[in-house]
């Protein structure tokens, strides 16, 4: 058994954050905040629980998730997906994301990224298909999936 | 005029006609010279500053000068203030060097009206290689000039009207974009809520049969989303790939049924359908792929095949399994087979449940005018 995630939701959406805690937390693992603008994600982040945040592109206080993103990536902890309805908003490098998970997932598409996710955090590279309705970056298709080029 | 050198002893021509005065009238080139339309004259650059030496009558009546008032002048007092400093420099230049030139040149006459020159000089040597003079002549194309500019400014005004409409319509489209994407944006967004709503209710409730019931309507739900966000990664929002969807649809259902024990094969040729058809064909195959998945098999595993072809303007869609088959039970009364019929009927489908021994076979057969994709232009 590997070992669950903690995980940082960074989402403007009430309803959508609750979704996804019950989601997270159903397949196991573990929610450690919840950001709703890009001021509370920094503060979570700088905790330091996560190991890895979903963020939205689009906060509260505007379109700062990749912001966050860049905040994260200086910080050097937790690695960050992408959640978003736009995903042409995230600049080329994906702010050393690891990918973006489209809107609207499906459920069962949601629990596949993260079992994938989950493997490639704790166990890189992951040995499972990279699900439908998930994109790495170009960083992490060469470091998880090079024969997917 | 090209050869910088004449054949001639050039001394014949000056001797039988010395041009500052009014013999050797007889000599026919002098006389064709002096008489021609063409405005010309001759300057001496062995003297200082290069004088004037003759001017035809034609030159009088262009610049509008007498004679004995060019005579022993250099040519510069043609130039005035709009002549262009480049243009002067390039003839000085060449003179300097003893070439010939050919240049527009905006000259003035005597009474300081300005006009456009045809400037050509050419230097005439003798044999040894001696520089002697410089022959010019003048021709006035203002009104050549005059036109060209007109077409250069026409054009410079077409190419302005054209830019700027260019500029009007890259903003309207740039609207239209932003637009479309605010409004896809929303929809996903919107979908995504629905699903959300649907799957935090169903997990408050106790009783099985409502709690399936919730879950299959979050299927269909997320079969739309599903859709929606394949038709909007494509280029094209107008056409909807039939085949991609069903291959994250099927993917997506049998990644986590929680039964590994039910594999799927695919045979899919790429086929796109119009975007409006997206809807009811999504919904289809989620009906008709979620159906085999929940009553094919009992415990055991099984596998579903889901086959699209297009060939002849029809798109072909079977779904089949290796299940327990229909077994008499009609399942006509239960929603999802009035969606499917209703559905096909919308889209002017033939819909056909075969009993396949083992299992069962759906096979939907609708028109499809579109062609398959790939590289149609």
């Amino acid at each position: 058994m590997i070992e669950p995630l903690k995980v940082l939701i960074v989402e403007d959406e009430a309803l959508l954050a609750m979704e996804l805690e019950c989601l997270i937390e159903d397949a196991g693992h573990h929610v450690v905040g919840w950001a709703m603008s890009s001021d509370e994600a920094k503060a979570l982040v700088d905790t330091g629980q996560a190991d890895i945040a979903f963020v939205d592109v689009h906060l509260a206080d505007g379109p700062t998730g990749v912001d966050v993103a860049e905040h994260i990536r200086q910080s050097g902890r937790p690695m960050v997906v992408f959640m978003t309805a736009n995903p042409k908003r995230i600049p080329d490098n994906f702010a050393g994301a690891i990918g973006v998970i489209s809107k609207p997932y499906t459920m069962n598409g949601l629990m596949s990224a993260l079992h994938y996710l989950q493997e490639g955090v704790r166990r890189p590279p992951p040995a499972s298909v990279l699900p439908a309705g998930f994109a790495l970056s170009p960083a992490f298709a060469s470091a998880w999936a090079p024969s997917a080029g | 005029m090209d050869s910088k050198r004449t054949r001639e002893p050039p001394d014949a021509w000056h001797m039988t006609d010395d041009l500052h005065v009014e013999h050797g009238k007889g000599d026919p080139f002098a006389a064709a010279i002096r008489a021609t339309r063409m405005s010309m004259l001759i300057t001496d650059p062995r003297k200082p500053d290069n004088p004037i030496v003759f001017v035809n009558d034609s030159f009088l009546r262009l610049t509008g000068y007498g004679r004995e008032e060019v005579m022993g002048k250099n040519c510069r007092f043609l130039q005035g203030p709009d002549t262009n400093p480049a243009s002067v420099a390039e003839v000085r230049a060449a003179v300097a060097e003893g070439n010939d030139v050919s240049i527009d040149i905006l000259n003035y006459r005597k009474d300081g009206s300005s006009f456009w020159n045809a400037l050509y000089i050419s230097p005439v040597y003798n044999d040894k290689g001696d520089l002697l003079f410089f022959f010019a002549s003048q021709l006035d194309v203002s009104d050549r000039k005059l036109s060209e500019q007109q077409i250069a400014a026409d054009k410079e005004r077409v190419e302005q009207a054209v830019k700027e409409r260019t500029c009007e319509l890259q903003a309207a489209l740039e609207t239209q974009t932003a637009l479309l994407h605010e409004v896809d944006h929303r929809v996903k967004n919107n979908l995504q809520m629905i699903s959300s709503l649907i799957l935090m209710q169903s997990r408050t409730i106790q009783d099985e049969a409502v709690k399936q019931s919730l879950i299959t309507m979050l299927e269909r739900i997320e079969a739309l989303s599903t859709m929606h966000r394949r038709l909007y990664q494509s280029q094209d929002v107008s056409k909807f790939d039939v085949s991609d969807f069903a291959r994250d649809l099927v993917s997506d259902l049998l990644a986590t049924s929680g039964r590994p024990q039910i594999t799927s094969k695919l045979e899919l040729e790429p086929i796109v359908v119009p975007a409006e058809k997206a809807t009811p064909v999504a919904l289809i195959v989620n009906e008709l792929v979620t159906n085999a998945l929940k009553h094919a098999f009992k415990d055991n595993g099984g596998s579903i095949g889901i086959k699209m072809t297009q060939p002849d303007g029809h798109l072909i869609l079977e779904v089949s399994d290796d299940g327990v088959g229909m077994d008499g039970k009609a399942t006509d009364g239960t929603f999802g087979m009035r969606l499917i019929r209703q559905l096909g009927r919308q889209l002017r489908a033939e819909v056909e449940w075969r009993n396949a021994s083992p299992g069962t076979r759906v096979i939907v057969r609708m028109p499809n005018e579109t062609e398959q994709k790939k590289e149609t232009p």
